[in-house]
């Protein structure tokens, strides 16, 4: 199903859709806050985009430094091509411990991999312990935004989910009580996890040591009690030196949350004496997208969300339109290069108002890379026929600037006196839910020579 | 299978060397009150700041802000409070109890609130998340202005595990709605002194 039709979807319940709206967009403007009170903002941007086009140029050494580095220190490294071979490696190592529960913190790229289901068919318990993810874990949902996962549930959503798998009373959705009551679930999760799997923010060459950022606490609560902890991140998540990540912590929560740090920013370099630490180094698709000269610099990208919050189509389409393990604009231009065919649609669901270049703190150039992918899809991908004919009449009467300027005229004419009815037609989609915008006499172009003329 | 097919892919695929950028730290300097800025900024993060004069005093504030506290863990010479004696031999799992831990922090940091601890402060790694509240006695001399003046000071350490922590644990996962105490500790307080 294409983007448009699961936006549909979600603009089914327009209260839902408005809140969804302006949660985001607070999101967005604490988020602005948050990077107008550092000085050298910018410069930081700067850095971490320069840093990272550094970082894809030498990956291959990086990776075999932060290899043997991590390995020197007691880590045991793992490679893994694609989501099957990352799935079973994890299994392997579980079995070889006899684990059967599992506690899990955020992780993308686990998502990507789709570990739960596979650990799930093999007879192992798997919590995720983020509390949105929790959430929608037992909603039986994908995550609708990377950073904040159950953004499209209401309370009451939640509340009722709680009382069938927690057996909590009915709060009306009371955040603190159903918070708490999660708490004390995964506390017992915790306590009794065999392993558990945590995601990477940041891997350092340097010093085969990796920092995972959290705000609840979770990833931390498993990876000290459990005897094992799986570390999985992707090939880009390499930094040179640890002194980067001063760079880096700086700009990820303050563009993701208007934080400025995470609550725990923890850099694990050894394991706990007696316990085992593993790291699962996945490639699934990410070398491929190192050649693409143009869609490169998407591997930027540290998942911080924050063009989500900003983007208008995300804001008003929910993450689950798009259908992709990352949403919105970042996994609009990730997504086609996995599966151009089934994400044909997404390159479309922006506006290319490029607002998701702007707050992009590793600045990658999003909104030119789904202009970009959009080249590719038309010459590729089959589109609707309608879209095809339109597209073809528009050129043609673009070409013919007289014809277009009677055009114009006539149709302003008909919009200002035809009656109601015609003009908010089914026809009209712009003036589906809104009104047109008041008829003027003259056109850009007369207003312009106008103007002109008088000086 | 794996390490080789993904280094030479790699190989194949990377763009021609971009050269690393060379950071001007001074371009983030700036005059500003490290302490005021660090204090506001621990508020702002959702943690409490108490200031004594002297040491001996310790133990008198951290007994004000947490009377009940009864299964207490303290790692700092300063502090009689303890009453649980941990040790590396300790499991991590028989701390679910704890109701105060009293730990050193390193250092602070004034741009974000955020206190450097590490292996070497609590030596069960469990013991800052697990524990129900978290106190941090921080040395006001200790702090510095931002990120990049912190990995200098931990450049050369022991490198086993620490962490930035900056505030108690907290989510907004539930409709945006702000809650403090998720899966870590539920209540911070930095005491300067």
């Amino acid at each position: 199903m294409s983007h448009s039709k699961k936006a549909k979807i979600f603009n089914k319940n327009e209260d839902k859709v408005n809140w969804h709206d302006k949660a985001l967009w607070f999101v967005r403007e604490k988020r602005d806050v948050a990077a107008n009170k550092v000085k050298g903002w910018e410069h930081l941007r700067d850095y971490a985009s320069g840093i990272k086009a550094n970082v894809l140029s030498n990956l291959d050494n990086y990776l075999v430094e932060f290899e043997s580095n991590a390995i020197k220190n007691g880590i045991k490294v793992h490679w893994a091509s694609n989501a099957e071979e990352h799935n079973t490696i994890v299994h392997k190592i579980l079995q070889k411990h006899n684990a059967k529960n599992i506690v899990k913190s955020k992780s993308m790229l686990t998502e990507e991999c789709h570990l739960n289901p596979y650990l799930e068919a093999q007879g192992i318990e798997v919590v995720d312990t983020d509390l949105g993810e929790y959430i929608v874990q037992i909603a039986k949902e994908a995550p609708s935004h990377i950073v904040l996962p159950a953004i499209h549930k209401t309370k009451e959503e939640v509340d009722e989910l709680f009382q069938e798998h927690l057996g909590t009373t009915p709060s009306n959705g009371n955040p603190e009580y159903l918070t708490n009551e999660a708490r004390k679930h995964l506390r017992s999760k915790f306590l009794n996890a065999d392993a558990a799997i945590t995601g990477v923010n940041f891997a350092v060459a340097e010093t085969g040591g990796f920092v995972v950022c959290t705000n609840e606490g979770n990833a931390d609560m498993g990876a000290h009690l459990a005897k094992v902890h799986i570390a999985c991140m992707g090939i880009e998540k390499i930094i040179p030196k640890e002194e980067h990540l001063g760079i880096f912590l700086c700009l990820l929560a303050r563009s993701a949350t208007g934080q400025p740090i995470t609550t725990y920013s923890s850099h694990f370099n050894k394991p706990i004496e007696g316990n085992e630490m593993h790291i699962v180094i996945v490639d699934n698709g990410r070398t491929e997208q190192l050649n693409r000269e143009d869609f490169r610099s998407s591997l930027h990208c540290i998942r911080c969300g924050a063009c989500m919050n900003t983007c208008p189509i995300y804001r008003r389409s929910g993450g689950h339109s798009y259908d992709a393990t990352i949403p919105g604009p970042i996994g609009s231009i990730l997504s086609p290069g996995k599966d151009l065919k089934k994400h044909s649609s997404l390159p479309f669901a922006s506006t290319l108002c490029g607002s998701c270049t702007n707050v992009c703190p590793v600045k990658i150039n999003i909104h030119e890379q789904l202009y970009k992918w959009r080249q590719i899809v038309v010459k590729d991908v089959k589109q609707p026929f309608v879209k095809k004919v339109v597209l073809k009449i528009t050129g043609w009467l673009m070409a013919r600037p007289k014809l277009f300027n009677l055009l114009g005229k006539s149709g302003r004419f008909i919009l200002k006196y035809a009656p109601r009815f015609v003009v908010y037609s089914k026809l009209n989609a712009w003036g589906n839910a809104r009104e047109l915008p008041k008829i003027e006499k003259q056109n850009f172009n007369q207003w312009y020579k106008n103007r002109n003329k008088n000086g | 299978m794996g390490r080789e097919a993904i280094l030479n892919s790699i190989k194949k695929n990377k763009p021609e060397l971009v050269n690393i950028p060379k950071i001007d730290i001074q371009l983030f300097d700036e005059e500003i009150d490290l302490v005021e800025t660090f204090k506001n900024n621990v508020q702002l993060v959702g943690g409490s700041i108490a200031e004594i004069n002297q040491i001996n005093n310790l133990d008198s504030e951290i007994k004000k802000l947490y009377p009940n506290a009864k299964n207490i863990v303290t790692h700092i010479p300063e502090s009689n409070l303890g009453t649980i004696e941990i040790t590396n031999e300790t499991t991590p799992h028989s701390l679910k109890n704890v109701d105060l831990t009293i730990i050193k922090g390193e250092f602070g940091i004034s741009e974000n609130g955020a206190v450097w601890i590490s292996e070497d402060q609590f030596p069960i790694r469990v013991l800052p998340f697990i524990t129900n509240d978290l106190v941090i006695l921080l040395q006001k001399e200790s702090l510095c202005l931002h990120m990049y003046n912190a990995y200098k000071k931990i450049f050369d350490r022991r490198r086993t595990f620490g962490l930035f922590i900056s505030g108690p644990s907290k989510t907004a996962d539930i409709e945006q709605c702000l809650v403090i105490g998720a899966q870590g500790a539920m209540n911070l307080t930095v005491i300067l002194v």
